[in-house]
């Protein structure tokens, strides 16, 4: 038996974990497009602002992948994908056979159209190696500018705090995260960080990066703002084309029941790129979290293995925003809900209740994170009336 | 039965919440949204981040899975002669 997993990160490697344990014997080959053992994309900020050495945020040594007889395909990628002879081709050319496959290859994150010395990324750790050159590089003179409203933006804000650079941060919508978030909340936010000596700049797109070689300064329609270190966070994408092309079936990510299978046999997904039928909300939720692609990849793994688990969770995100809790819990699309129900003031933190059929299927929380469990309950036991 | 001793180390912690959700008898999250330790879903002595407990095999085995779910390493394992099982 062959097993073939595309992609290096968690939910690849903790398939790996759980097919090894119970088929000693069977292929494993992993093709992972970075050069490094596992480690932790959640470690990446802690290990810029130096709370943490480089080495500590591996999960992985190199040997444990030969270690646990796992052939593992190095800094290549699949080009294409023959779901019907039961091959995927490799960028160097190669093809792979398998018995079963799992497609766990993550997103990228959302480019600019342009790049100069001084824009950076925050998806791996050669990304983070990167920006840390750039801080070193720059020393006093370092002007930030935060691009996005989201998780990694979140990240960038804590970066820049640490390394006192004076900060400002733009993103598209009206208020920060506002694709969830209502206005109350966004503007919560906005105090905070102004409070906390950052410039906040909504409704906004970079129009053009100004410099020749180095980054000297952001232009944002009419206006230009001086800048030599950009932190780009304006979301992630899953590459879908050649998973498409082979006839799997996807929307905003792979889609699969809570088996992780996708419509093709012997093919299944997980992790950042998997779209799931959640039994709880009733929809398919795209959750790109670290605690969705451990399980996932677990119960993929299991699955591939002859087992019959099943993924029911009610997924969250936890941030720091320069010290301010935010959590979303569950599903928060506005889109989806039926209602929104928004509590309390800027002075007790802001809860937003998503309501769907009559009953809580997600929520927010800004500045009270006392709240998050007795929610997560509510929502996972499918309750109809409010707290 | 076998005797471990779990750690939340609060200043990793970040409230992923993946401990929770892989053993919820053994953690829950606090006001400050960080993990704390439990014995079988009870808090004798109340609260804390730190816990010695007795478990089961099967139980041994899902509280290492947890802490090896946890992005931040914060959720730290010793055995009963005091050899931390994980992380290594």
């Amino acid at each position: 038996m062959r097993y073939v997993i595309v992609g290096g990160g968690i939910a690849g490697v903790s398939a790996c974990e759980v097919i090894r344990k119970k088929d000693p014997k069977g292929e494993i080959v992993l093709i992972d497009t970075e050069e490094h053992p596992l480690y932790s994309r959640v470690l990446l900020g802690a290990y810029l602002v130096g709370k943490i050495p480089r080495e500590k945020i591996f999960l992985k040594t190199e040997s444990w992948y030969e270690e646990q007889k796992i052939e593992w395909l190095r800094g290549l990628h699949v080009t294409a994908l023959d779901s019907i002879n039961h091959h995927v081709a490799l960028s160097d050319g190669r093809e792979i056979s398998y018995n079963k496959l799992l497609l766990a290859s993550g997103c990228q994150p959302r480019l600019l159209g342009e790049d100069l010395r001084g824009v950076s990324y925050l998806r791996t750790l050669d990304d983070a190696d990167h920006l840390l050159q750039l801080l070193r590089e720059q020393e006093n003179n370092t002007c930030g500018f935060i691009y996005g409203g989201g998780f990694i933006a979140c990240e960038y804000l804590w970066i820049f705090y640490h390394h006192h650079i004076s900060t400002t941060i733009a993103f598209r919508g009206p208020w920060f995260w506002s694709k969830v978030l209502d206005a109350q909340s966004g503007g919560m936010i906005e105090k905070w960080l102004q409070k906390n000596g950052v410039r906040v700049v909504p409704a906004v797109s970079i129009q053009k990066l100004l410099g020749q070689e180095t980054l000297e300064g952001i232009e944002t329609g009419e206006q230009i703002w001086e800048s030599t270190l950009l932190g780009v966070g304006i979301g992630t994408t899953p590459e879908l084309h050649w998973i498409k092309e082979a006839g799997v079936q996807t929307q905003e990510g792979i889609c699969v029941d809570t088996r992780m299978k996708t419509n093709i046999p012997d093919i299944y997904a997980a992790g950042d790129i998997a779209e799931v039928k959640d039994q709880i909300s009733g929809r398919s939720l795209v959750a790109r979290t670290w605690t969705n692609a451990v399980l996932q990849g677990r119960i993929a793994g299991a699955n591939m293995i002859g087992g019959s688990e099943t993924f029911e969770t009610v997924s969250s995100y936890s941030m720091s925003i320069l010290g301010l809790d935010a959590v979303f819990i569950g599903d928060t699309s506005r889109k989806a809900a039926e209602e929104i129900i928004v509590e309390g003031t800027q002075e007790v933190g802001i809860a937003q209740h998503f309501i769907r059929g009559g009953r809580i299927v997600g929520a927010t929380l800004v500045g009270r994170s006392q709240e998050r469990s007795p929610l997560t309950k509510a929502i996972q036991e499918k309750k109809k009336e409010l707290l | 039965m076998p005797r471990l001793t779990i750690k939340v180390d609060p200043d990793l912690c970040i409230g992923a919440a993946s401990c929770v959700t892989v053993a919820p008898e053994t953690f829950r999250l606090n006001d400050e949204n960080k993990a704390y330790v439990l014995d079988h879903g009870q808090e004798p002595e109340g609260s804390t981040y730190e816990r010695t407990i007795e478990v089961s095999e099967e139980e041994k085995e899902n509280i290492i899975l947890s802490a090896q779910s946890c992005p931040t390493l914060a959720v730290i394992i010793s055995d009963e002669e005091g050899n931390q099982i994980y992380p290594i």
